[in-house]
């Protein structure tokens, strides 16, 4: 044949034409217009409350919904906690289930802090979002929307399989959020469970693990599980922008504080995932807005809860030493502690008037510090007021749950620090006393403790409010003073 | 629990933030990430948010942010 073709230009020259034919139909199989389905997964996580760019999350996802793809909405948890607005909402968290509703949420791993406001809570998201999480067991009824996994279906019937998955700390095994919240749940190990869920790989087309346990253990799931083709995580509020190929599974994560839109965009052909990537969209570069979403929003602003009264006194209630008084007070009561402190400048009016709403009390303490438990000894709890008068030369702490006098030269510096129980006897030295400080106090004052500490999980203003709802007596906080500072008298001039 | 920061080693509070962890490491470098004149990233690059939540034994670096870089 080789010889009869070099042998006959003719007959060589019609072959190849016949060949060139007859490859054309394999050709066109590889030409750039893909015959594949796609899909388009938005998603955010770590929004804390901040429903300020939803309008344009809608505007973003409808635009999308219109362009004929099949298109999904995600949260990897953590919408509840950072806004009085839907903190205090009624019910809490009301405006932020409404909102995700009405913007088609198809699925929420739940993170944390959706546990912030407790179980009877997040039993009225709505029904027809699923919450997953497979690292939760719930006896039956506690929460019956939760599962561990989902199966979504796009237009052309194929599945999409999500999982969940939430922290848990490595000291008690429990989620960064106050105990009381989770009682009768039990949570495991996230990654060894997630090693479970491979067996979920044919069950589906795509299979997503949809996270709440930070980027880095987002990084370590995509290590020990190639079998997933995206994780979408929450947790840590990393911005992943673009998502990363880790051992062949796409990561990514949106930010926090509804800032940021994440978008995958999945190829799919011949039953599998071809081609995936994901970017972020910048929500202060979006100009549309959906308008319906904008005014429920605008409404959730006027929130006639931040109104309600939590309290009356008989007088007012004024002074840093009163008031600081009082929010130690609080402190104390609510977690059963020791001693509390907080400081001046985290006191940010100078009064609260005789009715007391919810308004004044985020006024008064608008930053969200959490209390932090700290073991103390007398002689840790010195430092720490030392520390705080070395500020400003000043009485800076407020106290609850002792009485402590600053001993100074007459060049403020200090002499001695007295530390006395509120019947004015003197702490005793030889015992330790479990002390409630503000996030910001244990982190920025410079001061002795072996204990490191814990977070209660629960804020400054929080347990304001609580114990202001108990109806204990104000008129208790009228010329209270705990803190005092003695210098010597100054030497008589001549 | 301990959080390493620009390699140094910060022990505190279990359910730190970033924004805790960061200020307890350096109030000055806090405020300038508050400014967002500097950004406060993993090791990795990925820049976190103050109110990131953390676990023992995570690493974070502090840098100064490029132009082209969103400062919402």
């Amino acid at each position: 044949m080789r010889r009869a073709l070099s042998a006959n230009p003719g007959l060589r020259l019609l072959l190849c034409a016949l060949l060139a034919v007859l490859v054309r139909p394999s050709c066109a199989s590889v030409a750039p217009a893909p015959a594949g389905t796609r899909i388009v997964i938005f998603h955010s996580n770590d929004v804390h409350s901040k429903i300020d760019n939803f309008a344009k999350v809608a505007a973003i996802i409808d635009a999308e919904r219109k362009s004929g793809a099949d298109v999904f909405f995600f949260s990897a948890g953590d919408n509840f906690a950072g806004d009085p607005v839907i903190d205090q909402a009624d019910p809490p968290g009301g405006p932020m289930m409404e909102l995700l509703d009405r913007l088609g949420l198809d699925v929420l791993c739940l993170g944390n802090h959706e546990f912030d406001y407790g179980l009877e809570i997040l039993r009225k998201f709505p029904a027809r979002i699923p919450m997953v999480s497979a690292n939760i067991e719930a006896p039956p009824d506690t929460l019956p929307a939760l599962r561990p996994w989902v199966t979504l279906n796009t237009k052309a019937g194929i599945k999409i399989v999500v999982f969940g998955l939430i922290q848990i700390e490595p000291g008690n095994g429990l989620p960064s959020t106050h105990p009381e919240k989770i009682r009768g749940l039990r949570f495991s190990e996230p990654l060894a469970k997630a090693l479970e869920m491979k067996e979920l790989r044919s069950a589906g087309q795509v299979m997503i693990g949809l996270t709440h346990i930070g980027h880095e253990q987002d990084l370590l799931l995509a290590k020990q599980m190639p079998e997933l083709d995206v994780i979408i995580g929450g947790h840590s509020h990393t911005r992943v922008d673009p998502a990363e190929s880790v051992n062949g599974v796409l990561v990514a994560q949106a930010g926090g504080d509804n800032a940021f839109l994440g978008r995958i965009d999945l190829l799919i052909e011949n039953g599998r995932v071809v081609e995936k990537k994901g970017r972020l969209i910048d929500l202060s570069q979006v100009r549309d807005e959906d308008e319906t979403i904008k005014a429920m929003i605008a409404k959730f602003h006027q929130n006639p809860a931040l109104a309600r009264v939590i309290a009356k006194a008989p007088l007012e209630i004024s002074g840093k030493h009163a008031l600081g008084s009082l929010m130690t007070d609080a402190i104390r009561q609510v977690h059963g502690l020791d001693i509390a402190f907080h400081n001046n400048g985290g006191i940010r009016l100078n009064r609260l008037p005789q009715t007391i709403t919810l308004h004044d009390v985020y006024t008064l303490d608008p930053f969200g510090n959490q209390i932090v438990e700290i073991v103390m000894t007398p002689a840790e709890i010195r430092s720490l007021i030392k520390n705080s008068w070395e500020r400003k030369n000043d009485i800076d702490l407020q106290v609850s749950g002792m009485t402590y006098t600053v001993r100074t030269d007459g060049a403020y510096q200090i002499r001695d620090i007295r530390l006395n129980n509120p019947d004015g006897s003197p702490l005793a030295e030889d015992r330790t006393y479990k002390v409630g400080l503000s996030s910001f106090i244990a982190s920025s004052y410079s001061f002795s403790h072996r204990d490191p500490g814990r977070s209660l999980y629960t804020t400054t203003a929080d347990d304001l409010i609580r114990y202001l709802e108990s109806g204990i007596d104000l008129g208790m906080y009228r010329d209270v003073r705990r803190a005092f500072s003695e210098k010597p008298p100054e030497a008589p001039r001549n | 629990m301990q959080i390493k920061v620009n390699g140094r080693t910060i022990e505190i509070f279990a359910g730190a933030r970033v924004g805790d962890v960061l200020r307890k490491f350096s109030r000055a470098e806090w405020t300038l990430v508050r400014k967002r004149e500097r950004i406060i990233s993993d090791p990795y690059g990925h820049e976190v948010g103050l109110d990131g939540e953390l676990n023992g034994g995570e690493e974070l670096v502090t840098r100064a942010r490029a132009k082209a870089e969103p400062r919402s």
